[in-house]
């Protein structure tokens, strides 16, 4: 692998402290090494030209593969009919689909936005086969899975005994056997009520033919992620999202944090807060709740939160949460698809739109907006569309525009909704995010939440050389009036590379190469008596409860593409 | 006295069993396949006694006759096959589909002999059919036993059989189904071990060695204008995606059996959505099981052992289970029905339909529908309203037949309507193990599930163009490459004329009637026992094939057999 050499680039790396500076990166082998350690001579030199130099984007919450966005292609045939991209080979495969790309679209796209790590949110157990099976095909980008664990019978059965151990040892274990990454609640409780037919589940409710409720689901796998020594915190979906008045649950939700905080650092992740940031009663008199829970997360330390941002236009809605999938289906009625995963979760798929003149989506837009605008640590609140629930991730252009100019913002506002305008408080925030606080909250911070920031979101020497190029100079630009250079800018990058791989250049895909998968195995550190134990537990259980064999279910390593295991010690 | 009657088609148990332990030119398939089933009563007034002529605008067979009283009068049933194959309609209607169920025939008795299978093959254009089968040869030694297999016969991919094996020679097989027990104690039988090529001058096989056969696919390949990549549902889903490669790089189309069995299902998914499960909530939860156009106890054998009659979570077996069967003929399925309803060929659509206005409390106003009676409607729906979880596991019955794709539309809004009251879900019954996975491959690729064309560089699908037996028999296609796959036993005559007509590249384990005729022959080796891959379920449950004997030396896996084909294509379009 030829050494590359970045000159004359302004470089932001918030890990290290750099604010824009004209400064060189060298790289070798795939990793960032000291630019004099590069023989000029031998190496390929990048003039960057007074650009932006920054890491490599990191997003961490985007359905990118996997049975639900399979099914979403194959129930959305119009999607493709006029997003195709002839292949240009060998270079490049061919691109269809927007709201559900294929695989290639996926990688090239976020590659050719800059960036290079993508975690796909939640896949039941039972087809986390499937979902690497899609990962090991999605070109040039490294990935990971989160694994759904909230409405698992197994983990509920250990729950409803108050077995805590071996609750935990489950947990430890399904990450291993699926290589998974993170846990994942979705609605915590709710799917177990949908597969018996019951309506879903607010914090306090019994989860039916279990003595828990899901504030106990989601203490007990929050205790378990931090006693297991994750590296990502639990990942909560709340209970209740898409319904009008829902931010109390999500406040309540928040505080439940402290609870389980073990280690030094956050302790749990809300996710899409957007879906669950609604005030009022009902539809017509919905209200944002930005401001209350971005007050909560700034007295909270304890928590994380990403967007789900509305970016306006086509969305294919998927997610586990089954039961609100089929509300939505009533609101929209046209297509509906759902699948229940034996003794795990469920999931729907409802295709949608957001309307700029709609009343309720206007409010969705501007909860999001006014939680990041309103929050005062970029460490802690990230951005996301929820891709494709609430916009596709080839729109972060925009929200970048959004929250760094205000007078975008402003031509927004004057499309939108007026009288839903009434009922928020973003016509009214002035903050304007800084360059330096964008490349934090696309960068730095998802790598620290990931707890993968030694090697990624940041440009120190070691990281690895994951490295996007933006056609902007940073201390030229005036982010507030020239939003028009932003969009355009991060919709494409000048040059991206990856693993030492240029892959982007001059906006351009150049070359097709397969990135890494992530997953995290803190089994194996587990003592052999307390495994053997758990194993004896678990084969009755499982023979029992599925209609696969325990040994089948198992994912081995030689099946994932390139595995990058991330081993760690339980504090058990 | 002759008579019009209705041709039906479908799987038997005796079918598959006589593929799997005979092959296909074996006497025990033929007598599985060319056999009339007709009703006693019709045998009677046709007044047959030995044999039987059947005839349809597309051709003309005498099979033999087997009276059987669960047929209804007034249709034939014969099983799928190159017999079958002369009657059934090669047009599609613009859903890919063609008609292989309700189709008009006139039948007349016969003393003339049963048409036998060359006469078949020279009807659809072959001259000289070729067949050397080898055993594979087999070492016996170390006795071991393997836990859990899966089994790559049909959509239900058993994982929980246990094989027994001497050295390379499986001894016992257990808890498979007579199809799955004949698949692994046969599948060293009718092989093709040596890459053959046709030579022009004498037309015949000439063996030769693996590299010289890969370079003559290439260039069959590299030269089409628009080959046709077809197969992939016998096979693992790394193979579909090699498979998807080589249709862009060549800028042909590729395509599974869907466009055969569930092509309009999936159609019909592209329009409403779908509510589906896994086989495990059926087991844990369904106490309504309503079989509607399939036949498990002949097509998917273990599937009423592993969902109907095992105890459940929150259902006790099968006395808390009810189980409906709608269908045209008294099938073995719905010999274990506590209620069967028995509707005429080709009305499910309306049936479908009234079932979806008894939901919604609309009067019925004609006495019956599609054959069956008002009140049996109204009783049918109050069933399905007051379950507490029902499925509703259908076939081909729905796919080939009558309305196609509308019916399968219909079936899936009734059931998302079902849902405003109870909980209900659908499923097909897939036919080849991995015929879903072929789909979902294809679906991650490109966008689409099947018949996926990349002619202008991008992948596009039209049903009715772009698949296959759309493909032949308007003659678009100028080579093809046939991957696991039997198109020559399983599709119209019409479209298997034209294939003859174009370079064929057949890349099989086994002996198949494609293989006979193929021009470039590449053995691979049988994924499942000899090689291993990811299927996926006909509920979308992946599952990792084992390998646990090596190939048979110089045979390589569909997998390596590909990936060198493509390497080939790639240096002689200039693209390596």
């Amino acid at each position: 692998m030829t050494d590359i050499i970045i000159k004359n680039g302004f470089v932001i790396d918030p890990f290290n402290n750099i604010k824009g500076e004209l400064m060189d990166i060298g790289i070798s082998n795939g990793r960032i090494v000291d630019p004099s350690k590069v023989r000029e001579s031998e190496a390929i030199v990048i003039d960057a030209g007074e650009r932006l130099v920054v890491a490599g984007g990191i997003d961490i919450h985007s359905h990118i593969a996997g049975p639900k966005v399979n099914i979403g292609r194959l129930m959305r045939p119009e999607d493709h009919y006029l997003t195709n991209v002839p292949s240009k080979l060998p270079f490049r495969r061919a691109m269809t689909g927007r709201t559900v790309p294929n695989v290639f679209a996926i990688g090239y796209k976020y590659a050719m936005m800059g960036y290079t790590l993508v975690a796909e949110p939640a896949c039941a157990p039972l087809k986390m086969r499937h979902a690497h099976d899609e990962l090991n095909a999605i070109p040039i980008i490294d990935k990971m899975v989160f694994v759904l664990v909230d409405s698992n019978w197994l983990a509920l059965d250990l729950m409803a005994e108050n077995r805590k151990d071996l609750l935990k040892i489950y947990l430890a274990w399904l990450l291993y056997a699926t290589k998974g990454y993170a846990l994942k609640l979705v609605d915590p409780g709710s799917d177990v009520a949908w597969m018996m037919g019951r309506p879903s589940l607010d914090l306090d409710d019994q989860v039916p033919e279990y003595n828990l409720t899901p504030k106990d689901i989601i203490r007990l796998v929050g205790e378990a992620n931090e006693s297991l020594n994750l590296p990502h915190t639990i990942h909560v979906h709340c209970n209740r999202l898409g319904f009008p008045g829902n931010y109390i649950t999500t406040l309540n939700t928040m505080k439940l944090g402290k609870d389980f905080a073990l280690r030094d650092r956050n302790s749990i992740h809300i996710t899409h807060v957007q879906f669950t940031g609604y005030g009022g009663e009902s539809w017509a008199t919905l209200e944002s709740g930005g401001e209350v829970i971005a007050s909560e997360l700034n007295a909270n330390p304890y928590v994380t939160l990403d967007l789900g941002q509305v970016t306006f236009g086509e969305a294919t809605t998927m997610t586990a949460d089954a039961p609100f999938e089929f509300i939505l289906y009533h609101l929209t009625r046209w297509k509906w698809a759902n699948a229940d995963i034996e003794n795990e979760t469920a999931s729907g798929i409802v295709p949608y739109r957001y309307r700029k003149k709609s009343y309720v989506n206007t409010i969705q837009w501007a909860i999001g907006l006014e939680v990041l605008l309103l929050s005062r640590d970029p460490w802690r609140t990230l951005i996301t569309t929820d891709h494709p629930n609430a916009g596709v991730f080839t729109d972060y252009p925009k929200i970048f525009a959004w929250i760094m100019s205000k007078s975008y913002r402003e031509k927004t506002l004057k499309e939108v909704n007026q009288r839903a305008l009434r009922k928020c408080i973003l016509p009214s925030i002035n903050r304007e995010i800084t360059l330096y606080e964008l490349i934090i909250i696309t960068r730095a911070a998802p790598a620290k939440l990931l707890g993968l920031e030694d090697t990624k979101g940041h440009l120190g020497v070691g990281a690895d050389a994951d490295i996007a190029i933006y056609d902007i100079n940073p201390r030229a630009i005036d982010p507030s009036s020239e939003y028009e250079k932003i969009l355009k800018a991060f919709q494409r990058a000048w040059c991206v590379i990856k693993e030492g791989k240029i892959v982007v250049k001059e906006r351009e895909i150049v070359q097709t190469i397969y990135g890494k998968t992530y997953s995290v195995n803190p089994y194996t550190a587990i003592s052999d008596d307390i495994r053997k134990e758990f194993e004896a537990y678990l084969k009755d259980r499982f023979k029992r409860y599925y209609t696969v064999s325990l040994e089948n279910f198992v994912i081995r390593d030689y099946e994932i593409r390139k595995l990058t295991e991330v081993r760690i010690k339980p504090r058990l | 006295m002759p008579l019009t009657l209705k041709l039906v088609t479908g799987r038997t148990i005796e079918q598959g069993r006589s593929m799997e332990s005979g092959g296909k030119f074996s006497d025990i398939y033929r007598r599985a396949v060319a056999v009339a089933e007709m009703n006693p009563k019709d045998i009677e007034i046709i007044g047959i006694k030995d044999n039987v002529k059947i005839t349809s605008v597309y051709g003309s067979i005498v099979v033999n006759v087997k009276p059987n009283n669960d047929i209804p009068p007034g249709t034939v049933f014969i099983p799928m096959g190159p017999w079958a194959n002369l009657l059934t309609l090669p047009i599609t209607e613009g859903t890919g589909m063609p008609t292989l169920k309700n189709i008009d025939v006139y039948v007349e008795a016969t003393s003339e002999d049963a048409t036998p299978l060359d006469a078949i093959l020279r009807f659809f254009g072959v001259n000289k059919i070729h067949y050397k089968p080898a055993e594979r040869p087999l070492s016996v030694g170390i006795k071991r036993v393997v836990y859990d297999v899966p089994c790559p016969f049909c959509g239900e991919v058993c994982d929980f059989l246990t094989i027994e094996l001497d050295g390379e020679k499986t001894s016992r097989v257990l808890n498979a189904c007579p199809i799955g027990h004949a698949k692994f104690m046969n599948y060293y039988r009718h092989r093709v071990l040596t890459p053959m090529i046709r030579q022009e001058s004498n037309g015949d096989f000439m063996e030769v060695d693996l590299e010289y056969a890969l370079d003559k696919a290439a260039e069959i390949l590299a030269n089409a204008k628009y080959p046709l990549i077809y197969g992939l549902s016998s096979t693992c889903v790394e193979v579909t995606e090699l498979a998807v490669e080589l249709a862009e790089i060549t800028r042909g189309v590729v395509d599974n059996t869907t466009t055969l069995c569930h092509g309009p299902t999936v159609l019909a998914v592209q329009e409403v959505g779908s509510v589906r499960i896994t086989l495990g909530m059926a087991m844990n939860l369904a106490d309504t099981i309503v079989f509607w156009g399939c036949n498990p106890m002949n097509a998917h054998i273990n599937h009423i052992r592993r969902i109907i009659l095992p105890e459940g979570r929150f259902v006790k077996g099968r006395k808390e289970r009810k189980i409906i069967v709608i269908d045209i003929r008294r099938t073995d399925t719905a010999k274990l029905a506590d209620i069967f309803i028995q509707i005429e060929p080709g009305k499910d659509y309306e049936l479908f339909t009234v079932l979806r206005m008894a939901l919604r409390d609309y009067d019925i106003e004609v006495p019956s529908v599609a054959g069956v009676p008002r009140e049996k409607i109204y009783e049918l729906i109050e069933i399905m309203r007051t379950a507490k979880f029902g499925v509703i596991f259908f076939g081909m019955g729905l796919t080939q037949g009558g309305a196609k794709y509308k019916n399968l539309e219909e079936v899936i809004k009734l059931v998302q309507e079902l849902n405003e009251w109870s909980k209900w879900a659908l499923l097909p019954m897939r036919g080849h193990y991995n015929v879903t996975g072929s789909n979902h491959a294809m679906l991650w690729l490109t966008g689409y599930p099947y018949g996926v064309d990349f002619s202008r560089g991008f992948p596009k699908m039209i049903p009715g163009v772009t698949t296959t037996i759309d493909l032949l028999v308007n003659g678009d296609v100028d080579a093809a490459l046939i991957i696991a796959s039997d198109p020559v036993a399983h599709f119209p005559q019409k479209a298997v004329e034209n294939l003859m007509r174009i370079p064929k590249i057949v890349v099989d384990p086994f002996w198949s009637l494609s293989a006979s005729v193929a021009d470039v022959l590449i053995p691979s080796a049988v994924t499942g026992v000899e090689c291993e891959g990811t299927v996926y379920r006909l509920d979308d449950v992946p599952l990792r094939l084992k390998k646990f004997v090596e190939p048979p030396k110089g045979v390589l896996c569909d997998i390596d057999i590909l990936s060198k084909l493509i390497d080939r294509v790639k240096k002689l379009k200039g693209l390596a």
